[in-house]
Formats: C-alpha cells, sequence, structure tokens
C-alpha cells in the first residue's frame, strides 16, 4: 500500500488545527488528558491508538459534538469554539463519516444540500458535485439514491460532501474498514492528492498500524487519553508504533498483531502454525455445513448468493472479507434471525431450519455477535437475565423461575469467565464492553456449543479484552468446539484461524489452510478477483 | 419489529437508576454515603415535582371554573363528596376503577411485549357487544351464562386485537396505527349490531326507538357487595385485582413472562434464542384485547346492564391513559387508577354546583399532562448527563 | 339525475375542505416523523375558536385567525411535551383530545355566543357550468384558500431546503442531527404548521360550513384526516386524494338516503377507516412511510 510520499516540507508554518492541553471527562473517566495536537498544511496526520485510546472523543470535540472541559483548539493558530457541526463547518473542519451521514431515500445532490445554507440550486449543487467527482476521480452519481449505492459509493459520496465545503482539514475515522484493499489504495491516493494539491490537511484516525506507516506523514499516538509521542512516520517500524501504542513491548508475531492491526508479522510466520493450535483438521467429522444457501434482504438485494462451507470439529476456520460482503447476513443465518430463499443448514448432519427462532441455537450452534447491542444481549434487562437467558429451562421449574437457580448459575459464569459486576441484577448496560462480550461468551459457551460463532468478537475492545477473546476462542477449539471466526481484520484472522475462506458479496470465493495463505491472493479475493 | 412499535411503546417502561460511567471505581464507602444522599435528594426532587405539577392542573382547573361564573369552592367539594367523603361515594369511586384497572393491566402487558395497542376503546366496545349477545341470547338466565357472558366478552375483545396482530404479522401494519382506525370501525360495528333486533337491539316498546338493547335479566348480573349509601361495590373490582396480581406475577415470575419482556426489550435477541415474535406477539395482543373485552363485560354486567353506544364510556381511552401513566408498572397503575375512578365519581356530584360534567374530562387530561410532565423532564436531564458518559463509553 | 351529481358533488367538497386543510397540515407533521394524533383536538379547538371569535369581533372571517391561534396553541403543547421533553407522543395527544373535547363542551355551555357564517363566493361565469360548476366554484369563499396552500406546501416540502431538512427528519434523524440540522426543532414546527392549519380546517367547519358550533363538532374528522395521509401514501396528492374521497363516502352517507338508497350508515361511516387499513395491507410496497415515523429523537441516546 505505499503511495507516493510526501517529499516536500508541509506548506504554511501556521499550523492548520491545532489542539492544546484538551481535556474532556465523562463523570470519572477520563476521556482525553491534557492533549496536544498539532496538524499542518499539507500533511496527512495519522491519530493511532487502539479502542478506547480517546481518538474519536477528541474528533467529536473538533466537530462540535462534544465540549471540551479544558484547553482550547484554534484553527490556523487563532482560539476558535466550537458548538456545533455547522460552526465546524465554518473553520474548515470537515468529517468523512462512516455510517451516519447520509440519508437513504433522498438523492446523492440532496443529501450534499443538507450540509449548506441559502436556497437550494438543484443545478448549480449537481454540477459542482460533477466537477469535484472529476477533479478527484470519484465516480459519484449525483442523481442516485443513497439507498442505491454500494458501500465503496457511499464513502466516495461522504468525500465529496465534504469537499463541497471546501474544508481545510479533512477528518477520516477509520475509513479502510468498509473498502477493499484496491478501494483503500484509491481513497489514499485521493487524500494525497487532496492535501498536496491543495494544500489542505487530512487527520486520519486508525487503529491499524499498517494504514497509518503507509499513509501518513506524521503520526501522533494515544494512549488511554493522553498523547504518549509525536513523530514523522518515515523512519518508524512498526515494533516502535506498536510499542507507544500499547504501552510494553510486543511481540508482533503473537496474537497482538492482530490488535494493532500489523499483517506482515503474521505472514512473515506463515511456515510453521503458532504453537497450539491443532493442524488442519480435515479429517475430523463435519459439524456444520452451508450449502448454496441464497437470502434476500427486505430491499431485495441479495444477502447470500450460494454461500457453501463446511468446518470441522475443533477447527478455527477464519473467513476474511470486507464488510458488507455478507458476513451479517451469515451471522444471522447463524442466529436464527435470518431466513434463505434455497440452500440448506446441518448441524452435525441433520438439517436445521434456517429463519426459525432459536433453532440454531437449539442444533448447538452458539453466537458472539458482530453487534452485541442487538443481537446478542438486552442492555436494560440484568446480567443475571443476560446469563440465563440462553436456556431459560435449566432455571426454572414448569414454566416459573426459580431466583435461586437463576443466581447460581449466574454467579457460576461470572466466576469461571472472570466477568467484573457490581451486582448480578444490575443491568446489562453498566458493564464495560469488554466484560458485556464476555457475558455473552460465557452464555454461549456455557451451553458447550458444537459450533461457535464468532462474529467480529475483537471489535470495540482494549487490549486486554482481545487477549482474553482470542484465548477463549483457541481453548474452544482445542476442547472441539468448531469455531468459525468472521472478521474484517486480517491480521485477526491470521493470528487464529487454521484455514482461510474468503467471502465476497455473499459467496465464498477461495479457501486456504493457513500455512499456505499468501496476503497478495486473499487480497485478490477479498476485491473479488478469483484467484 | 417495525419502529412505530417499539419507539411508541418501550420507551415507557419504568426507569431505572442511572448506572455509574464504566470506569475505575472510587472509594467505596464515601460513594456509598454519596450515592445514598444523592438518591434521596432525587426521590425527594421527584416528589415535590409531582406535587408542584399536580397542583398546577387543579389551579388551571380552578381558574377555569371562576372565570366561567363557577365557584371553584363549591365544585371541588363537591367532587370531593361524590368520590371518597362516604363509604357510598367510595363505592363509586371503586366500580369505575374496577373496568380502568382491567383495561390498564391488558395495555401493560402488550406494551411490554413491544407492541403498542392503543385501541382499547374499540375493543371494550366489541367485548360488551359480544358478552351482551351471550348475556341476552343465552338462555336460562343464572350464574352460569354470566361466567360466560363475561367469558364471551373476553373473547370478543381478544377476536378484535387479534385483527391487529393478523394485520402486523401477516402484512407488517404497525400496531399502533391499525389498533386506532379499528376503534371508529368497532364504533360502527356496535352501531349496527344495536340497530338490528336479531343481534342486539330493544325488542317491544312500539314506537320509540333507542338505540339500546334489552336490559339484562337480574340473574345475569355481576353481584354487588353492600348497598348504597353503605360501602358498596361490585365484583367487578374483585376480577380486576385478581387479574392484576395474575398478571404481575406472570410477568416477573415465570418464563413467559421473561420471553414477553425480553421480546419488547429487543426482538432480534429475542428471536436468536428461540422466541417466535409473531407467536408470542399475537398471544400479548390477544391478552392486551381479551382484558380490554373483559372490561366491557364488567361495564355490562356490573353497571349498565344493557348495551347502548356510549357502553365503553371512554374506559379504553382512560385506561390506556393510566397504563401510560403508570410508565407500565402494574402496581402504579392500581394507584392511577384509583385516581382516575375517583375523578369520574366525583364528576357526577357536579351537576348539582351548576358546573357542566365536562368539567371533569378536563380536570382528567391536566392531570395526565400533570402526571406526565416530571418524569418527562427528569428523563431528559438524565440522559442529557448519560448521554456524556455514553458519549465516552462507545468512542474512547 | 345531473342535479343529484351536482348536489353530492356540492356535498363531498364542502365535506372536504376542512378535511384538506388539516391533511396539508398532517401531512408535513408526518413526514418529519411525528405521527400526531392531536389533528382531532386541534380541529375541534379550531372549530370552538373559530366561532367564539367571530362572535366576538362581529366578523366571521376573523373567526378563522382565532381557530388558527387555538390550533396553534394546541401544537405549541402537544410540541413541548413530545419533541422537547420527549414524553410519549400518544399520550399527549390523546390527553389533548380529551381536554379539547372536554373544554369545548364545557364553553360551550357556560359562554354563549353568535357566531357568524362567512359567505358564499361564486367566481363569475365558471360557476354557470353545468353539474360541476357549482360545487367547484361557488363555495364559501375561504375554500378557494386551498388554491393558494396546498402549491404552496408542494413548493416548501419538496423544493424548499426547510422542507428538505423536513423530509431528512423524518428519515434518518440520526444523520440529519449530525449534519448540523435541529431535528426536534423541525418536528416541533411541523407539529405548530399542523396546528395552524388544522385549526384552519377546524374553523372552516364552523364558521363557513355549518355557521355555529355544536358539541364534538368535528366528530372523529381528525382521524380520518391520519387515515387520509396514511392511504396517500405520505405524499401531499395522495393525501389530498384520501381527503376527497373521505369527503365523498361522507357525502354518500348523507345523500343516498334521500336518493333511495339504503345503505348501512355504519358501513360508509367506518369506510375511510376501513379503506385505509386496506391499503396498508395490500398496498405496501406504494405506500413509503417515513423510515423515522413515530421514532423519538434524542441527541446522542443509544
Amino acid at each position: 500500500m505505499t503511495d507516493g510520499r510526501v517529499g516536500e516540507p508541509p506548506g504554511s508554518p501556521t499550523p492548520s488545527l491545532e489542539a492544546r492541553s484538551l481535556t474532556k471527562r465523562f463523570g470519572p473517566v477520563v476521556a482525553c488528558d491534557c492533549v496536544d495536537l498539532t496538524v499542518r498544511r499539507g500533511e496527512i496526520h495519522g491519530i493511532l491508538g487502539q479502542n478506547g485510546a480517546g481518538k474519536t472523543t477528541l474528533m467529536n470535540m473538533f466537530l462540535g459534538l462534544v465540549r471540551p472541559d479544558n484547553g482550547e483548539i484554534a484553527v490556523n493558530g487563532r482560539p476558535v469554539v466550537i458548538d456545533d457541526p455547522f460552526k465546524a463547518a465554518s473553520f474548515g473542519l470537515a468529517m468523512v463519516h462512516q455510517h451516519f451521514s447520509l440519508i437513504g431515500p433522498l438523492r446523492v445532490w440532496e443529501n450534499m444540500a443538507l450540509g449548506e445554507k441559502g436556497r437550494i440550486d438543484e443545478g448549480s449543487t449537481v454540477r459542482r458535485v460533477r466537477e469535484l467527482a472529476e477533479r478527484y476521480g470519484l465516480d459519484v452519481d449525483a442523481h442516485a439514491r443513497v439507498d442505491d449505492l454500494s458501500t465503496g459509493q457511499r464513502q466516495r459520496a461522504e468525500i465529496v460532501k465534504c469537499l463541497l465545503r471546501d474544508p481545510d482539514v479533512f477528518i477520516l475515522d477509520e475509513p479502510t474498514s468498509v473498502l477493499t484493499a484496491a478501494e483503500s489504495v484509491e481513497l489514499f491516493r485521493v487524500l494525497r492528492q487532496v492535501v498536496q494539491e491543495e494544500q489542505r490537511a487530512v487527520v486520519l484516525i486508525s487503529h491499524k498500524l499498517d494504514e497509518v506507516l503507509h499513509a501518513t506523514d506524521r503520526v501522533t499516538i494515544m494512549r488511554s487519553g493522553r498523547v504518549v509521542v509525536e513523530r514523522p512516520t518515515p523512519g518508524a517500524t512498526a515494533a516502535e508504533l506498536a510499542r507507544e501504542m500499547i504501552g510494553r513491548d510486543v511481540s508482533l508475531r503473537g496474537d497482538l498483531s492482530a490488535a494493532v492491526g500489523h499483517l506482515e508479522a503474521p505472514v512473515e510466520g506463515a511456515a510453521p502454525a503458532p504453537a497450539g493450535v491443532p493442524p488442519v483438521a480435515k479429517g475430523r467429522p463435519v459439524v456444520l455445513a452451508v450449502h448454496g444457501a441464497r437470502a434476500v434482504g427486505p430491499d431485495g438485494r441479495a444477502l447470500l448468493d450460494g454461500l457453501t462451507l463446511e468446518l470441522h470439529e475443533g477447527e478455527i476456520l477464519g473467513l476474511a472479507g470486507v464488510e458488507g460482503n455478507g458476513q451479517k447476513a451469515l451471522g444471522d443465518l447463524l442466529a436464527s434471525v435470518l431466513d434463505l430463499r434455497e440452500g440448506t443448514v446441518e448441524v452435525a448432519g441433520r438439517r436445521v431450519t434456517p429463519g426459525k427462532a432459536g433453532a440454531m441455537a437449539a442444533a448447538g450452534v452458539g453466537m458472539i455477535p458482530e453487534d452485541r447491542h442487538v443481537c446478542g444481549t438486552v442492555l436494560d434487562m440484568s446480567v443475571a437475565d443476560n446469563l440465563v437467558m440462553g436456556d431459560l429451562g435449566a432455571v426454572s421449574n414448569r414454566g416459573v423461575l426459580r431466583r435461586r437457580k437463576v443466581l447460581a448459575a449466574a454467579h457460576r459464569l461470572i466466576e469461571e469467565f472472570e466477568i467484573s459486576v457490581g451486582s448480578v441484577d444490575a443491568p446489562l448496560r453498566s458493564l464495560s464492553g469488554g466484560n458485556q462480550q464476555r457475558v455473552v461468551l460465557a452464555r454461549e459457551l456455557a451451553r458447550s456449543p458444537r459450533v461457535l460463532v464468532a462474529s467480529q468478537p475483537t471489535r470495540g475492545l482494549d487490549v486486554g479484552a482481545i487477549e482474553y477473546m482470542t484465548a477463549r476462542l483457541r481453548r474452544a477449539a482445542a476442547a472441539g468446539t468448531a469455531v468459525l471466526l468472521i472478521s474484517s481484520e486480517l491480521e485477526e484472522i491470521l493470528e487464529l484461524a487454521d484455514r482461510v475462506a474468503v467471502i465476497h458479496r455473499g459467496r465464498i470465493v477461495g479457501e486456504m489452510a493457513r500455512c499456505e495463505v499468501d496476503i497478495d491472493r486473499l487480497g485478490l479475493m477479498m476485491g473479488g478477483q478469483a484467484a | 419489529m417495525t419502529g412505530l412499535d417499539r419507539a411508541s411503546g418501550v420507551a415507557d417502561v419504568v426507569p431505572v437508576p442511572v448506572p455509574p460511567a464504566p470506569g475505575p471505581s472510587l472509594s467505596s464507602a464515601d460513594d456509598a454515603r454519596a450515592a445514598r444522599a444523592a438518591r434521596a435528594r432525587s426521590v425527594a426532587g421527584t416528589v415535590a415535582l409531582y406535587v408542584v405539577s399536580l397542583a398546577a392542573a387543579f389551579a388551571i382547573s380552578a381558574l377555569l371554573v371562576a372565570l366561567t361564573h363557577g365557584s371553584p369552592a363549591k365544585v371541588f367539594p363537591a367532587m370531593y363528596r361524590g368520590s371518597l367523603r362516604s363509604f357510598g361515594s367510595l363505592g363509586y369511586t371503586l366500580d369505575n376503577t374496577g373496568p380502568l384497572m382491567i383495561v390498564a393491566v391488558g395495555a401493560i402487558v402488550s406494551t411490554r411485549a413491544g407492541l403498542f395497542n392503543i385501541g382499547q376503546e374499540g375493543q371494550v366496545a366489541v367485548g360488551a357487544m359480544t358478552g351482551a349477545f351471550v348475556a341476552l341470547k343465552v338462555h336460562p338466565a343464572g350464574g352460569p351464562v354470566l361466567v360466560l357472558a363475561l367469558l364471551a366478552a373476553a373473547a370478543g375483545g381478544a377476536i378484535w386485537a387479534g385483527i391487529v396482530a393478523l394485520l402486523r404479522f401477516w402484512r407488517g401494519v404497525e400496531v399502533v396505527i391499525s389498533s386506532l382506525l379499528l376503534v371508529f370501525v368497532a364504533e360502527q360495528v356496535l352501531f349496527y349490531a344495536l340497530s338490528r333486533t336479531f343481534l342486539l337491539k330493544e325488542h317491544g316498546a312500539g314506537g320509540a326507538t333507542l338505540t339500546e338493547s334489552d336490559q339484562l335479566s337480574s340473574k345475569v348480573q355481576l353481584p354487588r357487595f353492600g348497598t348504597y349509601p353503605h360501602f358498596n361495590f361490585g365484583s367487578g373490582l374483585l376480577i380486576a385485582v385478581v387479574l392484576a396480581a395474575l398478571v404481575g406475577l406472570v410477568m416477573t415470575r415465570t418464563t413467559l413472562g421473561f420471553r414477553v419482556r425480553m421480546l419488547g426489550h429487543n426482538p432480534v435477541a429475542a428471536k436468536h434464542v428461540g422466541i417466535n415474535a409473531a407467536r408470542l406477539g399475537t398471544v400479548a395482543l390477544l391478552v392486551s384485547g381479551a382484558c380490554a373485552g373483559l372490561a366491557g363485560g364488567v361495564l355490562l354486567t356490573g353497571q349498565a346492564y344493557r348495551i347502548t353506544p356510549t357502553i365503553s364510556n371512554n374506559v379504553g381511552w382512560n385506561g390506556l391513559l393510566v397504563a401510560l401513566v403508570a410508565r407500565n408498572n402494574a402496581w402504579v397503575a392500581i394507584g392511577v387508577a384509583l385516581g382516575f375512578g375517583a375523578l369520574q365519581a366525583g364528576g357526577g356530584f357536579l351537576s348539582t354546583t351548576g358546573v357542566p360534567t365536562d368539567l371533569v374530562n378536563v380536570i382528567e387530561a391536566l392531570v395526565v399532562l400533570a402526571a406526565v410532565f416530571p418524569p418527562a423532564l427528569q428523563e431528559v436531564l438524565r440522559r442529557r448527563a448519560r448521554r456524556s458518559q455514553a458519549v465516552a463509553g462507545a468512542a474512547a | 339525475m345531473s342535479n343529484d351529481v351536482t348536489t353530492i358533488l356540492a356535498s363531498a367538497i364542502r365535506l372536504s375542505v376542512p378535511l384538506g386543510f388539516a391533511g396539508v397540515g398532517e401531512y408535513i407533521a408526518e413526514r418529519a416523523g411525528t405521527l400526531n394524533i392531536s389533528v382531532e383536538a386541534m380541529m375541534l379547538t379550531g372549530a370552538y375558536a373559530g366561532a367564539v371569535g367571530s362572535s366576538v369581533s362581529h366578523n366571521a372571517a376573523a373567526g378563522f385567525l382565532w381557530g388558527m391561534a387555538a390550533g396553534l396553541v394546541v401544537a405549541l403543547i402537544h410540541a413541548n411535551f413530545s419533541h422537547r421533553l420527549q414524553a410519549n407522543t400518544f399520550v399527549v395527544g390523546l390527553t389533548l383530545n380529551v381536554l379539547a373535547l372536554g373544554l369545548t363542551n364545557y364553553l360551550l355551555e357556560k359562554v354563549s355566543m353568535t357566531p357568524r357564517q362567512v359567505g358564499v363566493w361564486k367566481v363569475p361565469l365558471l360557476w354557470h357550468i353545468p353539474v360541476i360548476g357549482k360545487p367547484l366554484f361557488a363555495e364559501r369563499w375561504p375554500a378557494y384558500l386551498l388554491i393558494g396552500i396546498v402549491p404552496a406546501a408542494w413548493w416548501v416540502m419538496q423544493r424548499s431546503r426547510w422542507g428538505l431538512e423536513m423530509r431528512s427528519v423524518g428519515e434518518n434523524p440520526k444523520a440529519a442531527d449530525v449534519t448540523g440540522i435541529h431535528v426536534n426543532k423541525r418536528r416541533r414546527q411541523g407539529l405548530m404548521i399542523c396546528g395552524v392549519l388544522s385549526g384552519l380546517g377546524g374553523a372552516y367547519l364552523s364558521i363557513a360550513e355549518v355557521g355555529t358550533f355544536n358539541s364534538n363538532m368535528t366528530a372523529g374528522r381528525g382521524f380520518i384526516v391520519i387515515a387520509a395521509v396514511i392511504f396517500g401514501g405520505w405524499t401531499l396528492r395522495g393525501t389530498l386524494g384520501g381527503c376527497f374521497l373521505f369527503g365523498g363516502v361522507d357525502a354518500l352517507r348523507l345523500a343516498l338516503p334521500a336518493l333511495g338508497y339504503t345503505i348501512n350508515p355504519e358501513l360508509l361511516i367506518a369506510a375511510p377507516y376501513v379503506i385505509a387499513l386496506l391499503a396498508m395491507c395490500f398496498f405496501a410496497k406504494g405506500l413509503r412511510q417515513p423510515a423515522a415515523l413515530a421514532q423519538p429523537f434524542e441527541r446522542g441516546a443509544t
């Protein structure tokens, strides 16, 4: 992913955007602690940090969504107060949002017009959109409905929307998680052009080392709300950056490479599989078989398009792919939430009816869903409720819940999985993200499932929680559970999986054993070019 | 689960105390003491807010009376006399409370399941109709027929709510909209039934045609305890209490109740765990309709003794309001239903003061607004505080 | 025969006009995401205020201003409870309906008035056209306000920035919020416009159509308006079509017995609601509901 690196020094000496001792507290938690940031014209500035480091809070302050408690923000050297997104835009700050900024039923040009003020002029808006699209090589149809766009097209539209405001500073938040490798390259090319030709600045927020190493000129590393280092990127090594990001020396060959988004180390260690992982279990019985699955979403678009895969006892199958290619649908299918038009699902040789409430769980499929708030837990019910909800029969007697049994079951799981809770009756909402994920894990593993589907299991977790989750998944596999690891983080997959499959547009486009993995080939498959 | 259902109902479940922000915990003893003090302050604050709010509602009503040449000094005592002063009045209050409670319990069930049924008024009417049909047409009249009539009333209400369930789970029509529109359809069905003698129209009385049915035989009327002016109430109240207790227990102590609550909170997670949203949701709606229908039956056999187009007398709307004001908490609903019942009973005495009984509706509406104001205000303040914490938790 | 048609047509138009005013208002409110069930209250208070206002000021036309103001007051209460205090919008709406009915009945008894009625305005020449001339061009003059209001509403919602923001707030409030649009403010504004227009519709009932105020004059018209918006698939054209259709059904109900046909009146009264329900059942694809309809919005609440 190397790109034209900036050869000339950044332009004007006055920084475009600065944070000076910015502090923000939420209750007892200090999200940002005296953060200093200097972004200069003509540079792509990375903000690197793991989940929980404070990056997004910092950005929210720049965008006027959150007010800082202390410190100040300066634009072109002048201190400013940013009350709301309109104000931020007026100071030349614009953010390329991932999910929340485009409105589906409206057309692209209408969305563009939304962020501005004054009379609406369709003709002029469309014209400006076309000009920008041409200038930067961003293929965007101003008259299309946003609902009809693909994810890559949506992001391009978001970028154009930003460019329309003629910002001085572009902020992007984890932009590549929804893009293929090819699209990511394209994105960085555009950013480089924007930065160089027009002497704007780009702030790239990421938790991925590779992205930062290859695309940025300078990097500010945050950890636990503080800035730990700010330095030029050329000359930095992955190991150095990782150490600053995590706070201790990191073996990039170990579990943490996934956490820091570093791709090369696991690949280097490709030949011998990491110790403790059983060899590819081709000889073992098949516990999960999905054949020719076809499913359609409410808008008519195909979610799964003839997906076929098999999972063996005790193996970890990593399903790689860019987000939005059917992973969520596959997860929903295995959680009994999605019905199939065609195709079958068999667990341990027995057919399971797709879309029938609870059928998968009853057949022995455990599920750690992609978004635990939506599918895995009920935030407003208590921790105990969430722990027992998978198997009410075990804690009740002829339909009547037995409180003692509920408490016993809950305490047992809390102990075994080291979940940190105040009271077992506290609402699940009050737990931290890592602990909530443990609750889900505990509940699912408690039923000794034959198959465990882990969908983006470490997303949003800090390194400690990631380590725990990874170890647990390994343990489950070692005990004979077949694990299907669905992840958009290639590093995670390469770290854990025995076998890797790639999903693209709702079907499996390639499979290989871990030791055969070739990064380039994987990338091509993920991008849709069959290898 | 469609957006309307979730959004309209679930927000009203009993508020959970604000959880501390996830993060390093502070010294526990000081923390606990500070937390207790804060809670005490907030409880006191809440009570004060309610008192002020309700006082404002009554003040506005008094102002209205005064401005229209009435005398608040006569009106309020009259209402008190009519509702609570004497045992006889208390009996009236309790009579009114019964059906309200029954409707409210049903509304709570469906709201907890995430389905916001607001068609109780129609379900009450249909229930009264089917109950009247059985009570009038099944001979010989007697105790068993009374029971049968009440069951028929419940069934009628359930069927009417069943239409809502059918439309929702077969065609995806929002429960809020369909239940609302069906209220007006039910009104017309009742009119029709009352215009046909083979259905419910009154027999005989040649010439004068009133739209009402025959009187129920005294054997098919709900027994009463005591007689006016001593303390007296109808067995409708007993039915209400038993039903409320039953539903309360089922909701909190059984797996069925657990599943219903789960469905209301998070239908996707519920499906994953094996809860069939269509089946359980339909059950919840049927129960809700059955309760409303039963209330209609109680009105019929316990108070009106004949069916008229206005048999429901807004019990459906008011019962729904009771549930909403009580924020879907069955215990609080009992108290709120009593309040509403007292208001209406008090209204009965208003005519002696020369003030139109419509004043009761005005006071009732103002009281509901006053009851809705404090929790709404507090929720907004709480969410503002939690918003900062949520942003931290999600974003940092 | 043509005389009958003329009469029925005239009746249909007369009955549709108040629905039309309120329909435009409710359309705007619902496109912004509020399922407003206090339309009944807005219309009823508008009707009463219109009658009282025309009586107090000895001027029928002034009554309309009173009616619009009354509707606005109801809307203000609803909007602030629902979209500022985040109270459940259905509770507030239902309660306002009860309040409106109780208050207007109470005042009707206690406060005497002599309401006025506005005059009919005959469009010169056009009203001589056979069959449709009188119904269309010889109405009470406030009906012609619709001719101005409807295109204005269309233009505002479809062509202006404010309308774009209203529509986006009804489809995706979160995205709108992030773009810097004040979601709840727009929703309040939608409700207020609905209040003004519904009050106008109610006033039309009392000062133009009937000439006086009767207890519970609107008799559920507010809910018919809601049914019309649904039937019309949340488009302005469809809403007005629904209002006219339901007005026509009402006219038929009144006319048919006189013409010698016996149809159960209950069937015709219930027809609008049944039609709307059937439309939702079987034409779901054509009816695109605003995605965030009836979903309260609070910034930052997950």
